[in-house]
Formats: C-alpha cells, sequence, structure tokens
C-alpha cells in the first residue's frame, strides 16, 4: 500500500498567539505539524505495518517545513516531498489543493490521509478540493478504520447522528478526526535514521506552477485581518450552599440573560 | 443579481435549526433564495422551507441519499445551482456540511470560506468572520475573486423566526449515480433525539469531575429537561465515559452555543478553545481557583451532585 500523507507546518496553538495591528505576531511562533497531520501519519503507518507497503510526506511550505518533514520521518515514514513555497501567508486552501493536485498527478498512490482540518486556518477544504481536482472519492472525519486491503479499505466516518461505514475502494483520500489513535513519539533511533531517508525537493516552476497559481494570485478567499476574540467580561462567582447559590445564579440566568424566554 | 442556495439538513424528518436560522437571516436581509433539498421522503418539508422564505425548493428525494454521501449530494447541490442560477450557496457548518462545502465549491472552480461564525452580505460581497488557531484568533475575511460565493455557517449565529409552512414551488432533481468507489456499509445510529452539538442553542457538558459513567448519567437529565445537547471534555470521553463525538473542544466539535453549562469541567485551554465564544457560560465546580471561572458568566463554586439536582428544579419551575 502505496499512503501519501500531506502535512501542513503550522504554528503550535498551545502556546500564546498575539495579533498586532491586524496580523499574528511571527516572534515567539513555534512550528510544528498540524497535530490531525499528526494523527494521518500514525494511521498511515499503522497501515502499513499491517499490510506492507510504504509512507509518504508530503509539504507545500518554506524551507523551516523540513523540519516537520524530519519529525515525520523520524516517526517512521519512508519518504517526503518538500514543496519549496515561499507564498504561505496569502494562499488558502484552495491554491494548496491545486498546487497538490499538480504534485500528485502522475505519481503512483492508493491513499492520500490528511488531517480533517490544519490546526491555524481551521477551515477543512484542502483535502475534498484536492479530492475533486483528482476525481477521487474522499470520506472526511474518520474515527475509525478496518478490513484494509490492497483494492479497500473500510472507513467509520462520524456524521452528525451516527456513524457511517463506507467501503472505499482505492485510490482515495481519507481525512481523520483525532480520536483514530494517539501519534507516537519519534524514538532516537528513529531521529538517527530519519536523516538517511530520501527527502525529494521539488521546485515550483519545475512542477509547471505558474505565477497565477500562488499565493494571492491562486487564492479564491483573503484574510483582511486578524483579531484576538473578544475577552469576556468578568463573570459573578457564587459561594455558599449549592440550594442558595444555584438558586440565585437561575435568576440571574433568567433575568439577566432570558434564559428560556 | 444575486441569488442565495441554500442547502437544507434534515433530522428525524425535520428541517434542522441551522438550516431554518440560513434562511431566516436571508430573508431578515431581503435577499432573494432558493433551497435544495436533499433526502429520502423529505419532499413535505420543501413547504416549512417555503413558509420561511425560499422561493424554490430543489428537491432531490430518494431511498438512495436517506444516508449522506459526498458525491450524490454534491451533484445535486450542482444540478439545483445551475437551475436556479444563484450566486451563492450557503451551508451550515455541520459534518455534513463540512463534508461537503470544499467539494462543492472545488466543483465549481471556486473558493470558500468555512466554519464562518458572523458575516455580512452586500450584494455577492461577503464578509465573513471565523474563529481560527482553535478560536485563539479570529480572521476576517472575504472572497478576492468575482464567481459564485460558497460559504458553510456555523449554528447559533441567528434566532429563526417562526413560520407557518406554505406550499412549496418545487423542482424535482434527477437522481444522480453515487461514487463508484463507494459504497455505504450501514449506519451506526446512536440515540437519535440526541440535539447535536453542531446545533445546540443549549449544551450541558460533563467534565471528569461527574467521577465516572454514573455520573454522566446523574447530569445527562438536565440536557434533556433543558431540550440541550450533551458536551463533554476529552478526559470524560478518552475515559469511554461517552462516545467521542460528545467531545467539545480544540479536537473536539467548536461549539458557540446561546448557553454553555459546564460541569465538573477545569476548563483547560483545550476545552476552552471550542467552547468560550457562547454567548453565556455557566460552570460548577468545587475548585475556586478552576480556570473555567475565567470565562464564565455565572460560576458556582459547589458540588455538581449538590448542584445539578437544585438546576433540575429551578428548569422545571421556569418552563411552568
Ligand atoms: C493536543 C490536545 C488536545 C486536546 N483537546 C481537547 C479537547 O478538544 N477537549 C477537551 O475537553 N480537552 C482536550 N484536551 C485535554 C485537556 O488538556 C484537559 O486534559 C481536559 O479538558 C480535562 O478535562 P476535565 O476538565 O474534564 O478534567 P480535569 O482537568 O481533571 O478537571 C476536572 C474538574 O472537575 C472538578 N470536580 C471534581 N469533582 C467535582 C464535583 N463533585 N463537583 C464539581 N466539580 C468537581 C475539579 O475541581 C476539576 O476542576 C486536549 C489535550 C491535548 C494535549
Ligand atoms: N501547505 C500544505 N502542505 C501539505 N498539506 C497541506 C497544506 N495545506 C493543507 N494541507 C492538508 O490539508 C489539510 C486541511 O487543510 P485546511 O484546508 O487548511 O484545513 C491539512 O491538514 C493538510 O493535511
Amino acid at each position: 500500500m502505496e499512503i501519501i500523507v500531506a502535512i501542513k507546518q503550522v504554528p503550535d496553538v498551545a502556546l500564546n498567539i498575539k495579533v498586532k495591528d491586524g496580523a499574528v505576531v511571527e516572534e515567539g511562533l513555534s512550528y510544528v505539524i498540524s497535530s490531525w497531520d499528526e494523527t494521518a501519519l500514525e494511521a498511515a503507518l499503522q497501515i502499513t505495518e499491517d499490510v506492507g507497503g510504504e509512507v509518504t510526506l508530503l509539504t507545500i511550505g518554506p524551507d523551516k517545513a523540513a523540519e516537520s518533514l524530519r519529525k515525520g520521518l523520524a516517526m517512521g515514514a519512508h519518504k517526503a516531498i518538500h514543496v519549496k513555497y515561499d507564498d504561505a501567508k496569502k494562499t488558502d486552501s484552495f491554491a494548496y489543493a491545486k498546487i497538490l493536485q499538480k504534485v500528485l498527478e502522475g505519481r503512483e498512490y492508493d491513499l492520500i490521509l490528511t488531517g480533517k482540518q490544519s490546526q491555524d486556518t481551521d477551515a477543512g477544504l484542502t483535502a475534498p478540493m484536492l479530492a475533486e481536482f483528482l476525481d477521487l472519492p474522499q470520506v472526511t472525519n474518520i474515527i475509525r478504520y478496518s478490513d484494509v486491503s490492497a483494492q479497500n479499505i473500510t472507513l467509520y466516518r462520524q456524521g452528525d447522528n451516527a456513524t457511517e461505514v463506507l467501503e472505499m475502494q482505492l485510490p482515495g483520500i481519507v481525512t481523520v478526526n483525532d480520536s483514530l489513535n494517539e501519534p507516537r513519539l519519534a524514538s532516537m533511533r528513529g531521529i538517527m535514521m530519519a536523516k538517511k531517508k530520501p527527502l525529494e525537493e521539488v521546485d515550483l516552476d519545475a512542477l509547471g506552477v505558474s505565477a497565477e497559481m500562488r499565493g494571492a494570485q491562486g487564492s479564491m478567499t483573503e484574510v483582511l485581518q486578524f483579531e484576538k476574540p473578544e475577552s469576556r467580561k468578568e463573570g459573578k462567582i457564587f459561594e455558599g450552599d449549592e440550594a442558595d447559590t444555584v438558586k440565585q445564579a437561575m435568576e440571574l440566568l433568567v433575568s439577566e440573560k432570558k434564559f428560556l424566554a | 443579481m444575486s441569488k442565495i442556495l441554500i442547502v437544507a439538513e434534515v433530522k428525524n424528518s425535520e428541517i434542522k435549526k441551522n438550516t431554518l436560522e440560513l434562511i431566516s437571516f436571508a430573508k431578515s436581509k431581503g435577499l432573494e433564495m432558493d433551497a435544495v433539498l436533499c433526502g429520502s421522503g423529505v419532499f413535505g418539508q420543501a413547504d416549512v422551507l417555503a413558509g420561511q422564505g425560499a422561493s424554490t425548493v430543489y428537491l432531490g428525494d430518494d431511498s438512495s441519499l436517506e444516508i449522506y454521501n459526498t458525491e450524490q449530494y454534491t451533484s445535486l447541490v450542482t444540478d439545483a445551482l445551475q437551475q436556479s442560477g444563484a450566486t451563492q450557496v450557503w451551508l451550515s457548518s455541520s459534518e455534513l456540511g463540512r463534508d461537503l462545502t470544499p467539494r462543492v465549491a472545488a466543483r465549481q472552480g471556486v473558493g470558500a470560506l468555512s466554519d464562518v461564525t458572523q458575516f455580512e452580505v452586500n450584494g455577492d460581497e461577503i464578509t465573513a468572520q471565523r474563529p481560527c488557531m482553535s478560536t485563539k484568533v479570529i480572521q476576517k475575511c472575504q472572497f478576492s475573486k468575482d464567481g459564485l460565493r460558497v460559504i458553510s455557517i456555523r449554528s447559533g449565529f441567528f434566532a429563526p423566526e417562526e413560520t407557518t409552512p406554505v406550499p412549496a414551488k418545487t423542482v424535482s432533481l434527477s437522481i444522480p449515480e453515487g461514487h463508484k468507489q463507494l459504497k455505504v456499509k450501514e449506519v451506526q445510529a446512536e440515540v437519535s433525539d440526541e440535539v447535536e452539538l453542531n446545533e445546540a442553542s443549549i449544551i450541558v457538558s460533563a467534565g471528569r469531575g461527574v467521577g465516572g459513567p454514573e455520573g454522566c448519567d446523574f447530569v445527562k437529565p438536565l440536557a434533556t429537561e433543558l431540550g440541550a445537547a450533551f458536551g463533554a471534555s476529552r478526559a470524560v470521553c478518552d475515559a469511554g465515559w461517552l462516545p467521542h463525538k460528545h467531545q467539545v473542544g480544540q479536537t473536539g466539535t467548536m461549539v458557540t452555543p446561546d448557553f454553555y453549562f459546564a460541569l465538573g469541567i477545569s476548563g483547560a485551554i483545550q476545552h476552552l478553545a471550542g467552547m468560550s465564544g457562547s454567548k453565556v457560560i455557566v460552570a460548577v465546580n468545587k475548585d475556586p481557583d478552576a480556570p473555567i471561572f475565567k470565562v464564565a458568566d455565572y460560576g458556582i463554586v459547589g458540588d455538581l451532585f449538590k448542584a445539578v439536582p437544585v438546576l433540575r428544579e429551578e428548569v422545571a419551575k421556569i418552563k411552568t
């Protein structure tokens, strides 16, 4: 089974994110593999451990995105493709999906795995768009899989009020929910071995990605500005006997906030 | 002329609240709109959509559409779009909408704005706000090229108006094929009268403080009596006390209900990421220093096992 895992290097959102003059402050950001993409990678590793095959990482990003590829290789991926790209700031999911399409056309794969959304945009658009551009079936937000063979995989998608169980004939695109697994940590040995694993660098011009496909030109949407969410006003704290405090709080909830009105 | 096509969603043979919100909002802005309604045995709901203000309802009604699937739904929306001449498609950012939105947009060769929490419409100019980076930042964004607008909107941004159904003008769509590489094997439906997190205006969530599965059972009636969705922290889902679909937070469902009750939840940053956009937050926690109190509008320091019965009594009183 040949699996491609599309990973995006993103700021670590567990850290404090500052905004100044409508933009996210670069200083102090630390970059990681988007957490859902790590889940996708873990799934890919488990699948190939079970049925054989190779895992290829694919990222579109600046020079420093190579660190994330090395980390994924250390976790156990077999090889990596780095599409060198410096226009990240103005690039939306549509443009990424178009570039991913260019990279993937003419390559061999059975399965493309991605996160259900990336941690910086929280958009969840790239993978289904890519699926459409490559004319592949998609199953999003999976919480489980079973019965993997060279031709098929059974996927459990968390829908709105049911788990939908689908059998997908490969090749196809699947996006993962984080409850699928707990990504492994890279071992020392893995880190050593990663240095020797193939990391292919791809140039946009060589790929035929024209200027019109890049950055703002290739994107269909744009961010005008970033803002911090309004910080919440200080609330009222009630201490004492629950029989009294709950009553007081509920009365205010009704009078001040029109609860159940 | 701009015109909107609303992708309607149905649950238990009723139009979902998030769909009503979209139509009601469009109507309040005086916008012209059609709707597309897909499912099995759903034609009767077209009148509800018409009552809310949809001019034409495009119907894809077939037993093969009972369970959502990307390919058929994408084709149906595309067909409705062509027939209606709409310049915008609005979906809700349910799991259905999350799957369908990008596919519909890509088929039309355009981009999309997803999981929008607020937006303004001026002709086909849309300025939207959407949380990102785990709700630590809000993006203000817009479409930068001409062409069809495709957006998905989180529920809870607008209070739908109560209306009565009127006979709808309907157009039946021909039923497309599903994707030949995909086959639905089964649907593992859980108790389906539960309100979904994605469309709830009230959410009652349980944290590790409930102590175990019995604690979840202790809290749940409050949710039921409020007509609320039942949420949980990751600690509760990871422990297996509740299925993962209940998880609220950075890696669970991001929610913005009118009222959020956090019971025995500490308020870890990843949990706050998923619920701090709620309009009103009520927290019960026995630890006065629990971080949840930093975001709570009403913070009750106390034992949830004592507080929940009082909450239920008070709710019963308000309701009568
Ligand atoms: C990458 C990552 C992603 C994550 N994503 C999520 C996510 O999406 N959602 C999420 O929720 N978490 C997420 N977490 C986990 C998060 O960090 C916390 O561990 C989790 O939210 C804690 O859940 P809790 O508040 O229920 O439990 P705890 O932190 O253990 O808090 C229990 C609370 O209950 C109170 N309590 C105990 N007994 C009572 C009682 N009788 N009455 C009243 N109060 C009582 C205690 O004072 C305490 O504050 C994530 C973590 C990581 C690392
Ligand atoms: N620059 C990129 N390089 C590789 N994969 C990407 C890139 N951008 C997005 N993806 C993939 O698409 C998923 C969804 O991205 P998004 O549409 O931003 O939520 C991510 O989790 C990645 O798997």
